[in-house]
């Protein structure tokens, strides 16, 4: 390196050259090759301080991450656990992941990671890769959540599909003979709901206020359990008017409640005590609640079941 | 004519490589590369018998302002630039602290974030805690066992006297001894039927290795996250400390760093 007449500037390229060096990643080595480079005495070789990795330029061979690639691929390493709902599945092997049958196989939706493994015949299955940080309903299934109601061959009617990321692994699970009808008012995000409709035949996306089931009423059938992510202050009001036009009596509903949206004043718990309430003034008679720690703050899944059959004694 | 000629007679140029026995070397030392070696170390010789001939010829006597405003601690070289620099520049300084410490904690954001996106903390917080049961209605506020990260699960059911009949394990239709795992109960139907594929043995050990120590880094991440917030806090605040106005402590926030106030003035 310089002998320290230019003084700073020097000094600081001999230590990016020295950081790529110890990491020896393509990256690192980008700040040294031209911090040293700068540095010198514009002396003829222009190395990073340290040499070795550091001079390798910006356009190095191989960047540092290869992409989508890596992580959990490589099937012998990976034990795939069904999951105690059906459709879903627990992959552990390097990594901790809860994962759904890609019923598109050869792509991701949303940039998710994929796992594909052999099974004991030979056969290759891929598995998409289900982060609960971004969907609730995930965070539900990790969380303990006893039924999901969300099985293969399901009719879903999901109320708040967003851009279809959560949506395209419920369309997983419910497999090919099942059926999702993805509520979502946004356009922006309903862009790319549609887009992931394409691929996926049993998505049916219907960009529409949720607060006026009437308006799609003749796109939608009777649905087995309604799935619900809205996050309005007024969302029992809005999951009751959709029970009451397409669920089946004895359907199920789960919902996400996030306690800010409904009210920030008053604490998470009370909120989820208080929407209960509402849901049983509607027919809804609710069966477990798990908050979703610790994945989301103040958020909680409810199940309930809708008009069930009277009890026989 | 003659281009015709030399079309034909042309040779392939082939240069010579490193011989295999030398491979360890690098790629063999071609002129123009020994030129490059060689100007670069006459360059420095030259550096260092100048720097040498300046040594020599110093005068011990001579006065320079370096040497009572500089001096070396430890072996590090330490010059007084923060109290010399004029405030508008140190305030520049502090913003360009400050952007860099968003920028390492941007990085490190997208990081845990992936980490996070791997893990996904399945069985981590599988410990020793109860199910709740309650006819009806909720606990009051769910205070029975809800740690810091645990979630809370209310099971609701008609009566009193089923709750505390309740059995959990077969109201989950599984084993006693999986009831506390969390991320997935298999029912005994599918405990007796489904088969689990996998590695086993060495294998698995390596792959729990290799599991856990992404878990400590993550963790890791996670604490540094939480310190380089605390960094960032604490430069804004020294940094509206040098701008004008008049404040007042008022106290101290939950990370222990001084809260100030400033007095509304009008600005004209």
């Amino acid at each position: 390196m310089g002998f320290g007449d230019r003084g700073g500037r020097g000094g600081r390229g001999g230590r990016g050259g020295g950081r790529g060096g110890a990491r020896g990643g393509a990256r690192g080595g980008f700040g040294g090759g031209r911090g040293g480079g700068r540095g010198g005495f514009g002396g003829v070789q222009k190395r990073g301080g340290f040499g070795g990795a550091g001079g390798r330029g910006r356009g190095g061979a191989r960047g540092g991450r290869g992409g989508a690639r890596g992580g959990a691929r490589g099937g012998a390493k990976v034990i795939v656990e069904p999951h105690r709902h059906a459709g879903v599945f627990v992959a552990r092997g390097k990594e901790d992941l809860l994962v759904t049958k890609n019923l598109v196989p050869g792509e991701s939706v949303y940039g998710e990671k994929r796992i594909s493994v052999e099974g004991g015949d030979g056969t290759k299955t891929e598995y998409r890769v289900w982060n609960p940080f971004r969907s609730k309903l995930a965070a539900g299934i990790l969380g303990g959540v006893d039924h999901i109601h969300i099985g293969p061959g399901k009719r879903v009617l999901y109320l708040g599909g967003a851009s279809g990321t959560t949506v395209s692994h419920v369309a997983d699970v419910v497999g090919p003979e099942g059926l999702v009808y993805a509520v979502e008012f946004s356009h922006r995000s309903g862009r790319d709901l549609i887009n992931m409709a394409k691929k996926r035949t049993n998505v049916i996306p219907i960009i529409e206020d949720a607060r006026h089931p009437h308006k799609y009423r003749m796109l939608v059938g009777m649905v087995d359990v309604i799935f619900a992510d809205v996050a309005q202050p007024d969302q029992a009001r809005i999951i009751a008017l959709n029970a009451h036009n397409f669920l089946k009596n004895g359907g199920h509903i789960v919902i996400s409640i996030k306690a800010n949206c409904i009210d920030s004043t008053v604490e998470a718990a009370k909120v989820f005590a208080s929407e209960v309430k509402k849901l049983q003034q509607e027919k809804i008679k609710p069966q477990e609640q798990l908050t979703l720690e610790p994945y989301e703050r103040d958020h909680a899944l409810v199940v309930g079941v809708y008009r069930p059959p009277p009890k026989k004694n | 004519m003659s281009s015709l000629r030399n079309a034909v007679r042309q040779r392939t140029h082939r240069e010579r490589g490193q011989l295999p026995g030398r491979e360890r070397l690098g790629q063999l030392e071609k002129h123009k590369d020994y030129v490059k070696r060689a100007k670069d170390y006459n360059f420095k010789e030259k550096r260092l018998s100048a720097l040498r001939q300046k040594a020599h010829f110093r005068n011990p006597d001579e006065f320079y302002f370096k040497m009572i405003n500089s001096q070396t601690k430890n072996g590090v070289h330490i010059t007084e630039r923060a109290k010399s620099l004029p405030d508008d520049m140190r305030k520049l300084l502090k913003s360009q602290d400050l952007n860099y410490v968003g920028y390492a904690r941007s990085i490190d954001k997208k990081k845990i974030e992936r980490l996070q996106g791997d893990l996904q903390f399945i069985g981590v917080a599988d410990e020793e805690d109860e199910e709740d049961a309650d006819e009806e209605m909720l606990l009051d506020g769910g205070a029975s066992n809800a740690g810091p990260v645990k979630p809370t699960h209310t099971l609701f059911v008609d009566s009193e006297e089923q709750a505390r009949k309740l059995d959990v394990a077969k109201h989950f239709d599984t084993l006693p001894e999986l009831v506390q795992r969390r991320f997935n109960r298999p029912t005994i139907d599918q405990l007796k039927t489904q088969e689990i594929i996998g590695p086993d043995g060495a294998a698995l050990e390596k792959l729990r290795k290799q599991r856990s120590r992404k878990y400590r880094e993550l963790e890791a991440r996670l604490d540094r996250d939480t310190k380089l917030a605390d960094v960032e806090r604490e430069i804004v605040i020294q940094k509206s400390l040098m701008s004008k106005g008049r404040r007042k402590k008022i106290g101290t926030d939950k990370h222990g760093l001084p809260v100030y106030k400033w007095k509304a003035d009008r600005k004209k």
